[in-house]
């Protein structure tokens, strides 16, 4: 079988088949839309209420973005820190973990609360969630580089900064593009949780602020349309991620090479 | 950095303490080493012959600096995302020093690899790999050359070809080369010295007749080559 049939082809027919499936149950069955619509009526929902749902994935994905961004700048800045400092990774490191296995949800109020501004409460809690993953893979790879190559670097008398700059950086790179592709997916989900409990307080605009608002007046189509724009947005996020990857590795890095995109 | 008599930067080393992981690889160890000569370092896996070049190159702990050696291992360490090039010239750049590009591709035109000077390493086979690494040894122009099996991953036909190769572009260095291979050792050095441990000791020590590099046909290198394979099995 080839390539292209096995990538597109087959996730779309098993995707038809499910949705053809989840159509006929309900029809057939008679559920009312209020229990669970079928993907027609979501559809058409999306494209009836598109002038709502699409500002509202523009702020959830401002957010993500803006978030995710913070998350490469603080995890790649902390990850090399660490690398340089022993001292540095054995007193802050626990922190990080710390805020990286706190529960999101169950912080989320009270950030929201000390922040007093609902955009940066969002960008705090998206970011917590989503910063983890790329400081412990860049930590990762900036400490796997081949003890011969520092040797080489060593005796042809490169200094701490030449070699963080033309050997551990660049060695760390697929190590940081794997954490950045997990935490592309967190940042989203960071952000939709805080809008959550930020939207459940009465305030936001983002995509959960519509499903809580949707699901307040039982208008369930459109809280399946709002999640349609989730999932699409991960999906997106994801392939804009992975793409660049290829981009960066293809010509050097074994997990790319030889790889269409 | 110890510097001989006659003024040529010295790689011979003496009190040699080696102990890695609780274990005692070399015990006030004294190595000479011939000056501008190919010292060819034979032994079993194991005996510790890695760890005295890591040694003599001052890359373990106590063991003196220096500035005056070019290395050579068995993996082409080669950075992957740079150019064959770049990589040729990697030390310059390293120390924030001019590049010598015209001789960097000099040089790779003399190791065969004249239209891949753009190409990164993932394009190039391992022969080819191992040409580019010895073409960055020799840009770094130093002195003492350490070599560290540089041939041990390649097939037979390719090794014979970089053997001739590095005879030919080292004339006139200071190279300590460790090998396994007793047919190595033979083409190339200058001295072979057959290494036993640990804790290391010099077992064996020849000076084969005629300049490297010698034809791997002849029949006193055979000889020779047999007299070691004994020598080395009785060293274990």
């Amino acid at each position: 079988m080839s390539g292209a049939w096995s990538r597109f082809a087959a996730p779309a027919i098993v995707g038809l088949v499910v949705l053809a499936a989840w159509e006929i149950a309900v029809r057939t069955g008679g559920v009312p839309p209020y229990i669970l619509p079928g993907p027609l009526l979501i559809a058409r929902t999306l494209v009836a209420d598109w002038g709502t749902l699409a500002p509202a994935l523009v702020a959830t994905l401002r957010i993500a973005a803006l978030a995710l961004l913070a998350a490469v700048v603080v995890g790649v800045a902390l990850a090399v820190l660490f690398t340089q400092s022993r001292w540095l990774e054995r007193s802050l490191l626990p922190y990080a973990i710390v805020l990286q296995v706190t529960p999101i949800v169950s912080i989320a109020p009270l950030i929201i609360v000390w922040a007093n501004d609902v955009t940066l409460s969002l960008l705090i809690c998206a970011w917590i969630v989503a910063f983890f993953p790329i400081l412990s893979n860049t930590m990762l790879g900036l400490n796997s580089v081949d003890h011969n190559l520092l040797g080489l670097f060593q005796l042809y008398g490169a200094g701490r900064w030449r070699t963080l700059l033309h050997l551990r950086l660049p060695a760390a790179l697929p190590y940081f593009l794997g954490g950045l592709r997990i935490s592309g997916g967190l940042a989203l989900i960071g952000a939709v949780v805080a809008e959550f409990v930020a939207g459940a307080g009465g305030s936001g605009s983002g995509l959960a602020y519509r499903i809580l608002e949707a699901g307040y007046q039982l208008k369930i189509p459109r809280m399946f349309a709002a999640l349609v724009l989730i999932s699409a947005a991960g999906i997106a996020i994801h392939l804009l991620l992975a793409a660049l990857s290829h981009l960066l590795l293809r010509r050097w890095h074994d997990s790319e090479a030889g790889r269409a995109l | 950095m110890s510097v001989s008599p006659s003024g040529v930067p010295s790689a011979t080393s003496r009190g040699i303490d080696i102990a890695l992981g609780g274990r005692t690889i070399a015990a006030g160890l004294s190595f000479d080493v011939p000056e501008r000569e190919t010292l060819c370092v034979l032994g079993r896996s194991g005996v510790g012959k890695s760890s005295l070049l890591r040694w003599l190159a001052g890359l373990l702990p106590g063991s003196p600096a220096r500035t005056d050696v070019a290395w050579m291992a068995q993996q082409d360490l080669l950075l992957p995302w740079a150019s064959v090039l770049e990589n040729v010239v990697v030390g310059y750049r390293l120390r924030g020093a001019p590049a010598p590009l015209d001789r960097a591709r000099a040089l790779l035109a003399d190791v065969g690899l004249a239209d891949r000077v753009d190409d990164l390493p993932a394009a190039l086979s391992g022969g080819m790999r191992q040409r580019a690494a010895l073409a960055r040894t020799i840009c770094e122009d130093r002195p003492v050359v350490l070599m560290d099996e540089p041939f041990a991953q390649l097939d037979a036909i390719t090794r014979l070809d970089l053997q001739d190769l590095a005879a030919r572009l080292l004339v006139g260095r200071t190279v300590v080369l460790v090998t396994h291979d007793p047919m190595e050792a033979l083409r190339l050095g200058h001295e072979v010295r057959v290494v036993a441990g640990p804790p290391l000791s010099i077992a064996h020590r020849t000076r084969p007749a005629g300049c490297p590099p010698r034809n791997p046909g002849a029949p006193a290198l055979l000889t020779e080559q047999g007299a070691l394979l004994a020598t080395l099995r009785g060293a274990p």
